[in-house]
């Protein structure tokens, strides 16, 4: 039983872990291939239903001062916000590819730097 | 003395319509209540309650204020009232029982819904729920049918209708019908690699009796495998007809929506209106609207009734704009009239035959202008039917889209890409000829005729109640209420909601007073994709609100 319980603190634990985006993991997201793998993915998923494909959309990404970790988690984790859901594409992307996209967002964003 | 004399003529007017509905007019039967979806059998939205009128319309002040719950994604019900309890729904399938005089609440149900629901398309959207049998019956965003006790709340059975993890998160989004003993369930399908359905249940036990598939069995109509994924679905509430003991139906778009190269067919039974046998899902007929649809123009909205000089009919507008007017006991056109002149996808729909001419078809990886857009030249909100002035009153969205259809992969995983063939819905533009975006038409339902438009600068998607007080209400996305005169179109009055409307505006009646009731709440894919066009719709403040009016004592 103990052990169980050990068990699953541990899955909990590294769980978690997984689940938030860590600033060392963080690739270069300035990279011109990662910003195109993330145009990609950006359209194939239809993000640009609602973000428009140059981001310009219904929510409109391209006036928004984001930071990389922020973008990383809403496409994780989804998002929920005065009434507007977005889906979460944790399972359906993997984090290398939640990663690409946040490369692209944040090339369209005000940012712009891919690092912030 | 004044209000006592103001009393007194209300409940003079109260009995004037009890008395109406003893004489049974269509559309006037049960007039305390709204006790379906689109309040009567015949669908027509129309309330015989008359103590609010345009004399009286400008006098209306707010009665209570319930908040609903969660706001995500909007209010989008449709409340039902029974003998002055209303039943409401809101995001996340939260269900509620409230006094109709107080908006005090009386009782409360939450499901707890598939974590699944996070990832899937048309999540957690609500927008209705059925009474009958002594139940409050919902579909639920993870593809179950619930059956709650109407006084209690407490639930009496529950059942997994959709096979919702293997079948990319189809679910239902709508209340179920009661047809006689027989539940009926229409899912969601039109964007999803799936087969729609619609179920029949029988009401007290919760057992699934038949089940029928929108997407027919025929290599004709879906040569090779492109039925497999072939969408459809009847994702808003059906109309039952006692007397024939038929449920009419209209069905979502075939998928891939907009890239139709491997599905060159018809693809029945896909944006078509289905007659089906209550009791056995038995199918009597079908008349499909939109033939090999590549616009994403789908019929799920609602079947009305008439009957014209002996004769039955069916109303039905799909999103297109075209409005079939068919013979109810076989589905043969008597006429079909467009409720917009904004429209290219094709030159015209002969109204004998119901041919398409002059279609406009979409070319792989290129953008091609269509009107009206995906949203339709009506969104589902229904449109409601006045006896007294004989007119159909809708919310007309005048606005167009480029589509650009693309090759899809597939992704069994993913529950959040629409099987759509597309990177978007279509990227919304205004009107060509620069038009205002919207208006509130009131036309003859049977022949189309116009009789007043009012222009709208954000056009509405709420439904539209009718009203025998000579009243049409209306709400827009950006808050406004508004009472208009039935007859003319002119404004008697406005109110500021606070929030956009998407759901049904209803009225009822307690104790001898009349009320409206307003779920004020902006939401679903409209709340996403409308900044693009308006911007102002950016900022409209969310809300899950039930806001009650009446007139003063």
């Amino acid at each position: 039983m103990r052990f169980i319980a050990a068990w699953a603190s541990v899955v909990l634990v590294f769980g978690f872990t997984l689940a938030k985006p860590r600033a060392e993991e963080m690739p270069d997201l300035r990279n011109p291939k990662m910003i195109t793998a993330g145009h990609a993915l950006f359209l194939e998923k239809q993000c640009a239903h609602c973000h428009g494909e140059d981001g310009r959309g219904g929510i409109n990404l391209a006036r928004r001062t984001l930071d990389a970790k922020g973008v990383f988690t809403s496409i994780a984790e989804g998002r929920e916000r005065n009434g507007i859901r977005m889906p979460e594409w944790r399972g359906v992307l993997s984090d290398k590819e939640i990663w690409e996209a946040t490369a692209y967002v944040l090339s369209i964003s005000q940012s712009g730097n891919g690092t912030n | 003395m004044r209000a006592s004399f103001a009393s007194s003529l209300g409940l003079v007017c109260f009995l004037t319509t009890a008395t109406a509905a003893l004489a049974a007019d269509p559309g006037t039967e049960d007039p305390n209540n709204w006790p379906l979806y689109n309040r009567t059998a015949n669908a027509w939205r129309y309330s015989p309650l008359d103590q609010v009128d345009k004399d009286n319309v400008s006098k209306l002040s707010v009665a209570w204020i319930a908040h609903g719950g969660d706001i995500t994604m909007g209010i989008q019900q449709t409340p039902i009232v029974v003998d002055g309890v209303i039943y409401s729904i809101t995001s996340g399938n939260r269900v509620a029982a409230l006094d109709g005089k107080t908006g005090q609440q009386i009782w409360s149900y939450e499901p707890r819904l598939d974590p699944l629901t996070k990832k899937v398309l048309f999540a957690p959207y609500s927008r209705g729920v059925a009474v009958g049998h002594g139940m409050v019956f919902i579909g639920t965003v993870d593809g179950r049918g619930i059956a709650l006790d109407q006084k209690t709340g407490k639930e009496k059975w529950q059942l997994q209708l959709t096979d919702f993890t293997n079948c990319h998160g189809c679910n239902f989004t709508s209340p179920p019908v009661v047809a006689g003993d027989i539940l009926t369930f229409g899912s969601t399908a039109g964007e999803l690699a799936t087969q729609g359905k619609i179920y029949g249940v029988e009401a007290a036990t919760g057992k699934k009796v038949w089940e029928f598939n929108t997407i027919k069995e025929d290599p004709k109509s879906w040569p090779g495998q492109s039925g497999r994924y072939g969408g459809g679905g009847a994702w808003m509430p059906g109309t039952y007809d006692a007397k024939t003991d038929t449920v009419f139906y209209g069905t979502g778009n075939p998928g891939k929506d907009f890239d139709a190269s491997d599905r060159k067919g018809d693809n029945l039974y896909t944006d078509s209106v289905v007659a089906l046998e209550a009791k056995t899902g038995k199918l009597k007929w079908h008349r499909q609207e939109i033939p090999h649809d590549v616009w994403d123009f789908d019929s799920p909205y609602e079947v009305l009734l008439f009957t014209k000089d002996g004769k039955d009919l069916i109303v039905h507008m799909n999103k297109s704009g075209y409005v079939f007017v068919l013979d109810k006991n076989n589905g043969n056109i008597d006429n079909i009239w467009p409720i917009s002149d904004l429209k290219n996808f094709v030159k015209d729909i002969d109204p004998k035959t119901g041919e398409l001419i002059g279609r406009v078809e979409l070319t792989m990886d290129k953008e091609t202008l269509i009107c009206p857009s995906t949203f339709g030249a009506r969104s589902w909100n229904s449109g409601a039917y006045n006896p007294k002035t004989g007119l159909w009153y809708n919310n007309v969205l005048d606005f167009c889209d480029y589509l650009k259809p693309v090759a899809q992969k597939e992704d069994p995983k993913d529950y959040g890409t629409g099987h759509t063939g597309s990177n978007d819905f279509g990227r919304l533009v205004m009107a060509p000829d620069g038009r205002k975006p919207g208006q509130l038409s009131a036309n003859d339902p049977l022949t189309g005729k116009q009789k007043w438009s009012y222009a709208m600068e954000v056009p509405g998607f709420s439904c539209v109640l009718t009203t025998a007080g000579g009243l049409v209400f209306n709400g827009d996305p950006m808050g406004k209420l508004q009472a208009f005169d039935a007859e003319t179109g002119k404004v008697l009055w406005s109110f500021n909601t606070g929030s956009g409307m998407r759901g049904g505006i209803v009225t009822y009646a307690v104790d001898g007073e009349q009320y409206i009731l307003v779920p004020s709440g902006w939401g679903s894919y409209a709340a996403l994709l409308m900044p693009a066009l308006l911007p102002q719709l950016e900022k409209v403040p969310a809300a899950s609100t039930l806001i009650a009016f009446k007139i003063p004592k």
